[in-house]
């Protein structure tokens, strides 16, 4: 029955994700693209947090599905929707490269190492000018950018799409192995799973996800370049997200991004410049979320309505 | 030729007694607490602030605001540790570095608010001065001057941590936390104290930095990156690990720069290859005893 159920709330969020953008103003469009970005990078940081992984490098997907899909783009005039399977093939193997070598690495160091990865891509985006333009940026081609709305949809299926995945993944049978992972990766070889592959699948899927957003900005913006294509902001609220909407949960991420991103409009609008208030506010998120509310506003919803604390998410804080 | 090969010697020294400062502090506070301060960077952006202000408005030289800044640094950095990572000490890693990477932002951007984010910079008479050493070989003053100030700090923190009572008790703490508080030892009280003693090596680095880099709220990124990459060269836990990493990435920094056509912005990455190299090849870096598990 929930299997059912599952199926039909992914087809409705589809057909309104095909539909909707024909209907909302322009305004919209853009704030939904950015919403479905969000969720991408979210989800997907979410499903490495799942298996245990914490990753500071993101961002490093996200520029290299960005710059692969623009530089391809330009190179071959493939179109849009196409220049996304590269891009997530490439995010893929990197994800994959980068679990296989940090392989033996955990918590605090992977961490570190994903932040290194990432930014010394960003410092190769840099200096190869031949290939990336270097500081200048790429420009994406005009002609061949989709119109707004195509874009919109498309990128709000993929957000649903993501989600899914990471639906049927906490369905799966993985999920108590990735879960396991997050506790003790050496008992979990001790039961017979091999968590070296299961981290290997993670990051990679990982990586493809968020890939897949960085695609969606480069093609949505037109333009890209190194600071802003591996920007630590990307990193940031990918982690902020799922942590304020409820770590290790399949809703938070995404509860966690409409959040996140109407709270930034808010100080937007309240602020007008874009000065630190709005990153303030996310480090304020990240500093009381970790302190009073480790399981998110989804653990505030499941409480209210069940007294009784179910799966506590990060275990309580010690007193 | 041989005078490019003492003018990258000359210069890697230099540059290494700068990058020990950056990542003692943080070197310290991980041995003891054995939690990563991701926002050690932002720290020493305080300090640096703190030296300028002082240096604009009161006249007072950044070498001798250094102590004041650095024991602000150090009752900062104390009721930082209070407030906050006291509370979440037994909590899995993940919560305490997005605790700490939260904490950077907030610092970050308090200062991008109160301050803008305009280039500062004091500037000591000292700050602009150079000798030659021959024709082509030059000593910055500064950087000199920061040579001397971090030999002096490691000594003194060696010094601490070899013969005083609470330096001792720091090192059994880092060693073996259960044994220590059987002996008597409050281990929370050593994590305070050794947070509050990075954090002043960090605002007092800062004060250094207020005139050898440009101050910014930003600066502080770059340094904790760098800062990463050193303590993981030498060995997370060891104080000595560190300025062998510090003058490590230093040597590799300047020989890239000076060698290699646009070496400059190439010398950018070094830390981060060699960053990820060093964690692929030896996880416990050069002089660590810390596994990767930690």
């Amino acid at each position: 029955m929930i299997a059912v159920r599952g199926w039909i709330i992914i087809l409705g969020s589809l057909v309104v994700a095909l539909v909707a953008p024909h209907f909302l103003p322009p305004g919209f469009s853009d704030w939904l693209t950015r919403l479905s970005t969000l969720i991408l990078v979210a989800a997907s940081w979410n499903m490495m947090a799942n298996a245990g992984l914490i990753s500071l490098g993101h961002s490093g997907f996200w520029g290299l599905g960005a710059y692969s899909a623009a530089l391809l783009a330009n190179a071959f005039h493939i179109p849009f929707w196409l220049s996304i399977v590269p891009a997530m093939l490439l995010g893929a193997f990197f994800g994959a490269c980068l679990a296989y070598i940090t392989g033996r690495l955990r918590g605090l160091f992977f961490a570190i190492a994903t932040l290194a990865t990432s930014e010394a891509l960003r410092v190769v985006a840099l200096m190869v000018p031949k290939l990336t333009g270097g500081a200048e940026g790429v420009f994406v081609f005009d002609q061949i950018r989709p119109d707004r709305i195509t874009m919109t949809s498309f990128s709000l299926c993929l957000a649903v799409a993501t989600v899914a995945t990471s639906y049927f993944l906490s369905r799966s049978r993985y999920q108590y192995a990735l879960r396991a992972m997050r506790d003790s990766e050496s008992a979990v070889q001790m039961l017979g799973v091999n968590p070296a592959r299961f981290r290997i699948g993670v990051t990679a899927l990982s990586g493809a996800i968020a890939s897949c957003a960085g695609v969606i900005t480069a093609w949505f913006t037109g333009y890209i370049d190194p600071g802003s294509a591996f920007d630590l902001k990307i990193t940031i609220s990918a982690q902020i997200a799922p942590l304020f909407g409820g770590l290790y949960t399949v809703t938070g991420p995404v509860v966690g991004s409409i959040a996140i991103l109407a709270l930034s409009e808010l100080t937007r609008l309240y602020f007008n410049y874009s000065g630190g208030v709005g990153l303030l506010v996310y480090g304020c998120i990240l500093v009381f979320g970790v302190l009073m509310m480790p399981s998110g506003l989804v653990g505030l919803w499941k409480r209210r309505r069940k007294p009784v604390v179910t799966d506590a998410a990060v275990p309580a804080r010690a007193k | 030729m041989a005078s490019l090969i003492f003018q990258i010697v000359v210069d890697s020294l230099l540059l290494g007694g700068v990058y020990t400062l950056m990542a003692v502090g943080l070197s310290l506070a991980f041995g003891v607490t054995r939690i990563i301060n991701f926002a050690h960077g932002d720290i020493v952006m305080y300090g640096a602030y703190a030296a300028f202000f002082a240096f604009v408005s009161l006249n007072i030289d950044p070498l001798l605001s250094l102590l004041f800044v650095a024991i602000l640094g150090a009752i900062g950095g104390y009721l930082l540790f209070k407030l906050t990572l006291d509370r979440i000490l037994d909590a899995p890693g993940i919560n305490q570095v997005l605790l700490t990477f939260g904490l950077g932002l907030v610092l970050q951007n308090v200062a991008v608010i109160l301050w803008t984010g305009d280039e500062r910079s004091t500037t000591p008479s000292y700050a602009f001065d150079s000798w030659f050493l021959s024709d082509d070989i030059v000593v910055a003053k500064g950087r000199l001057i920061a040579f001397g100030l971090a030999v002096a700090f490691v000594v003194l923190l060696l010094a601490w941590l070899r013969w005083s009572e609470l330096g001792r008790a720091t090192r059994a703490v880092s060693q073996n936390r259960a044994a220590a508080s059987l002996m008597g030892i409050n281990v929370r009280a050593m994590y305070a104290l050794s947070f509050g003693l990075s954090s002043s090596f960090g605002t007092a680095t800062g004060a250094i930095m207020s005139f050898l880099l440009p101050i910014t709220p930003f600066m502080g990124f770059p340094i904790l990156v760098k800062a990463f990459a050193i303590i993981i060269l030498g060995g997370l836990d060891s104080i000595v690990g560190t300025v062998i990493g510090a003058f490590l990435l230093a040597t590799a920094e300047t020989t890239i720069a000076y060698v290699v056509p646009q070496g400059i912005g190439w010398a950018e990455g070094v830390a981060f290859f060699l960053l990820v190299i060093v964690l692929i090849v030896r996880p416990t870096g050069i002089l660590g005893t810390v596994g990767r598990d930690a």
